[in-house]
């Protein structure tokens, strides 16, 4: 289990891996803004690509996987809602028995599916290849107050550590005879026993790691520095202004056609 | 004026019945080294809450007296300004991390940029801090990576690098390896020195009575005595406060090596030797009667985590028969092989085969009934509201009814001495408690195979004899009892057979008695020799100089 982060290493580093946070967070934005801008199939997949063709040029691609699993159940269920009850049903694409399978609802339903893989692959292009306390630290660095920044760092913290969590009390619980792995049914059934203990120890921890930073001074009212000096990005300046060119110039495409 | 006056500090948990802390009242001095001994529930942890702050800022409850720092009353300052004075350092290390920092130095680094020091400040005291606790080498691991005493180092290291007035440490040392907890009480010694005010509660005794400059006997929330260690410990009705003096004041006890005049007894090896007196090196070890057992078998046995540091070392070894004692330095893989043995984690390469069962064929869970294992933060293995149904959940999973199941978690309960705390949430009880709760919670089930890591952690002499009892009762049972132990002392005292890691590697496997008569291994694997067996040889090596012409 990678700990508490999201974040992959690697040892000798990506060009995206030494690409600023915030031209990053950039790209999130743009990206995801365009997907959305933008409503036939072959564009939104093509932006898709560029987001999976810079996992690949981040040696992150296969991270991305397990993520993309976790929002599967709710991809699916978003392709069958709307495959099945959109409202304009005209083409029938599938009969199986009693259920109809309708073209124009599957076709929105695979535009939604893009736009969120094409949104799961950009956060993970920021996430996966971006320490998060660089993003944050970034940020302050760029005027956001550090209690702000630790609140985000928090939020940003929370899946991860929820599966640190998880892990621990699974660990606990198969040391002491529940079933864990096996057939899908089997971890299925252990989920329920674990939902209990997660809240209740993830309570536990907020407030230990509370404490935990009054006695390290977090509260204090003085001036704060930082260690860390946040290397200057070369081609920030560049990379920020094509983006925000590329983004601008779908829109005002957009608004004119 | 003191640097730090306790005046009839009273206080009680909320919805709690009894009081923590009852009418205290002691001084401290700038750069005292002010020890605070007592049993497990005696109130020092609570104590040192009081004193950085968190009673009553954090935790609420009834408040009655003053505690003042430098003058100033800890109740009406914010916490932000006593924190700022006060350094404290965690029972358990993981719950001080700030989970805003991913890597050993940065975590550090967080009170520092708090502090709002330099960069080039900030650099320096890191770099002093990893090198004071020899961490250098993980710097750049992530904090929650860390095995429990690095965690542990990193925690201090972490408190001393803000380099506060006053240092309040709540056993600082549990989960350290030997020389690992004499270079802390070095290093705070040092500190102390430099003028730094210094509490410290310890269960080791041996330690609070060499460096201490006073000593605060505490019992069911009331202070006994403040005094020196000498004083402290020569009274006669420590075992019954809960509190083992240290070995040198039993042993001058039992040849009667008291100062005429004084009637204190000795309470540091330097002291006990300026006694003539003889003490057989022999008989120091047990060696209990094998038993058939549960057989391990561990072959050609390597393993890494995910980020890539290589573990362990194709070891092979055969566990079975007789109680079985591992010890080595932080991070020398104990809990690793362990862990590895109860299928939690799999071997990158080689085998482990229990009993005919090759744990690569099977699941944790099918193992429970074979082979229990308590972890060694009780924190991640406690789940439960209550500390009964903590204890039920093994036996209510193997196939027991609700009525056996209680039946059995009451009988373990009792075993470790807790059933009055059955209705209790295990968030309440101390951490020494809670790591009693992991013992009976896996004792339920009775497995064959018992797997202990660092029980006597923070145990008091009751937990630590209550611990002997189970062990010994196991083993007459045909169980196959194996422990981690950073406990020389109790190592000597319950295991015929030792086998001693470091850095991935089994350094020794073999007789107790032997393990510590290697000097080479001990300084490899960072362990020391039980305290009975220091002395032994001190006095056989005095003899001998004595007697060449
Ligand atoms: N989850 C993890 N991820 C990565 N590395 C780990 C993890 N847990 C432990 N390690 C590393 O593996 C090594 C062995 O750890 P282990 O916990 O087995 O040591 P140990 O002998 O039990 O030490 P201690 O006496 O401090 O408990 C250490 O160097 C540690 O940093
Ligand atoms: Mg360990």
């Amino acid at each position: 289990m990678r700990s508490m982060t999201l974040y992959v290493h690697r040892e000798k580093g990506s060009p995206l891996h030494r690409m600023d946070p915030l031209t990053k967070l950039l790209y999130v934005f743009t990206s995801v803004i365009i997907s959305y801008v933008l409503a036939d199939h072959l564009s939104v997949l093509l932006v898709l690509a560029v987001s999976i063709s810079l996992l690949i040029a981040g040696k992150v691609a296969r991270f991305i996987l397990p993520i993309i699993s976790v929002s599967f159940v709710l991809l699916a269920s978003i392709l069958i809602v709307q495959g099945f009850f959109h409202p304009d049903r005209a083409t029938v694409l599938w009969e199986i028995g009693p259920i109809t399978l309708y073209k124009e609802g599957f076709s929105i339903a695979f535009l939604i599916l893009l736009r969120v893989l094409n949104m799961v692959c950009a956060f993970g292009v920021l996430i996966l290849t971006t320490k998060p306390d660089e993003l944050v630290e970034t940020l302050i660095q760029k005027g956001l107050s550090p209690r702000f920044g630790y609140v985000l760092l928090s939020v940003l913290q929370i899946v991860p550590q929820m599966m640190t969590l998880t892990g621990k009390i699974m660990d606990s619980q198969r040391a002491r005879g529940l079933e864990t792995e096996g057939s899908l049914w089997v971890r299925i059934k252990s989920f329920i026993p674990l939902l209990g203990p997660v809240i209740l120890r993830s309570l536990a921890e907020t407030r230990e790691r509370s404490i935990a930073l009054e006695v390290r001074g977090f509260n204090a009212t003085g001036k704060r520095t930082r260690l860390h000096r946040i290397q200057p990005y070369k081609y920030g300046f560049a990379l920020k202004a094509l983006l925000a060119v590329v983004l601008l110039s779908v829109i005002v495409w957009r608004i004119w056609s | 004026m003191s640097h730090l006056r306790v005046e009839q500090l009273k206080y009680r948990y909320p919805n709690q019945t009894g009081l923590a802390l009852d009418g205290i009242t002691f001084t401290v001095n700038k750069g005292e080294f002010i020890g605070i001994a007592g049993s497990n529930t005696a109130g020092k942890t609570t104590l040192c809450h009081a004193i950085c702050g968190l009673v009553p800022h954090f935790f609420k409850g009834a408040y009655g007296g003053r505690v003042l720092i430098d003058g100033n009353e800890v109740l009406t300052s914010t916490l932000s300004d006593v924190t700022s004075k006060v350094g404290f350092i965690f029972e358990n290390p993981f719950s001080q991390l700030s989970g805003a920092k991913f890597t050993v130095a940065d975590e550090i680094a967080f009170g520092l940029e708090n502090l709002g020091l330099s960069r080039e400040e900030m650099h320096a005291r890191i770099q002093d801090s990893l090198h004071m606790l020899g961490i250098e080498h993980i710097q750049r691991k992530n904090p929650f990576d860390l095995s429990g005493g690095q965690m542990q180092r990193l925690a201090i290291a972490s408190v001393i690098a803000m380099k506060p007035e006053i240092l309040v440490l709540d056993e600082p040392t549990s989960q350290l390896d030997p020389q690992g907890a004499r270079e802390v009480f070095n290093i705070v010694e040092k500190l102390a020195i430099e003028g730094m005010t210094i509490v410290m509660a310890e269960q080791k005794m041996e330690k609070l009575a060499a460096y201490s400059d006073r000593i605060l006997l505490l019992h069911e929330g009331k202070l006994v005595q403040d005094g020196d260690p000498s004083t402290i410990f020569s009274r006669d009705d420590l075992l019954e406060l809960g509190v083992e003096p240290p070995i040198y004041t039993t042993i001058a006890k039992k040849y009667g090596l008291c100062r005429n005049q004084s009637n204190s007894f000795p309470v540091t090896l330097e002291e006990l030797l300026t006694f003539e007196f003889n003490m057989p090196l022999e008989g120091l070890s047990s060696t209990s009667e094998k038993q058939s057992t549960s057989v391990i078998q561990a072959e050609e046995l390597s393993f890494s985590y995910p980020d890539g540091q290589k573990v362990l070392h194709t070891i092979s070894i055969g566990l079975s028969n007789e109680p079985i004692a591992i010890i080595g330095q932080n991070g020398a893989g104990k809990t690793t092989l362990v862990k590895l043995i109860k299928a939690l984690l799999r071997p990158s390469a080689g085998r482990i085969v229990i009993d005919s069962i090759d744990a690569k064929d099977t699941t944790a869970a099918k193992l429970a009934k074979k082979v229990g294992l308590i972890f060694q933060n009780p924190d991640d293995q406690i789940f439960k509201r209550t500390v009964l149904e903590e204890v039920m959940f093994g036996p209510l999973h193997s196939g027991f009814s609700k009525e056996e199941a209680k039946k059995m978690a009451l009988l373990q309960l009792e075993a470790v001495g807790l059933s009055d705390k059955a209705e209790e949430n295990p968030y309440d009880v101390s951490l020494a408690e809670r790591k009693l709760i992991g013992v009976a919670s896996i004792l339920a089930m009775d497995p064959e195979i018992i797997i202990f890591d660092e029980p006597t952690m923070g145990q008091d002499y009751q937990g630590k004899l209550r611990l002997k009892e189970i062990i010994a009762d196991l083993h007459s049972k045909g169980k196959l009892v194996i422990c981690i132990l950073h406990d020389m002392d109790f190592v000597a005292d319950v295991f015929g057979r030792t086998i001693v890691m470091s850095q991935g590697k089994v350094l020794f496997d073999g007789p107790t008695i032997e393990a510590f008569s290697h000097q080479d291994i001990n300084r490899q694997a960072q362990i020391e020799q039980p305290h009975r067996f220091q002395i032994a040889r001190l006095l056989q090596e005095r003899r001998g100089f004595v007697n060449q012409p």
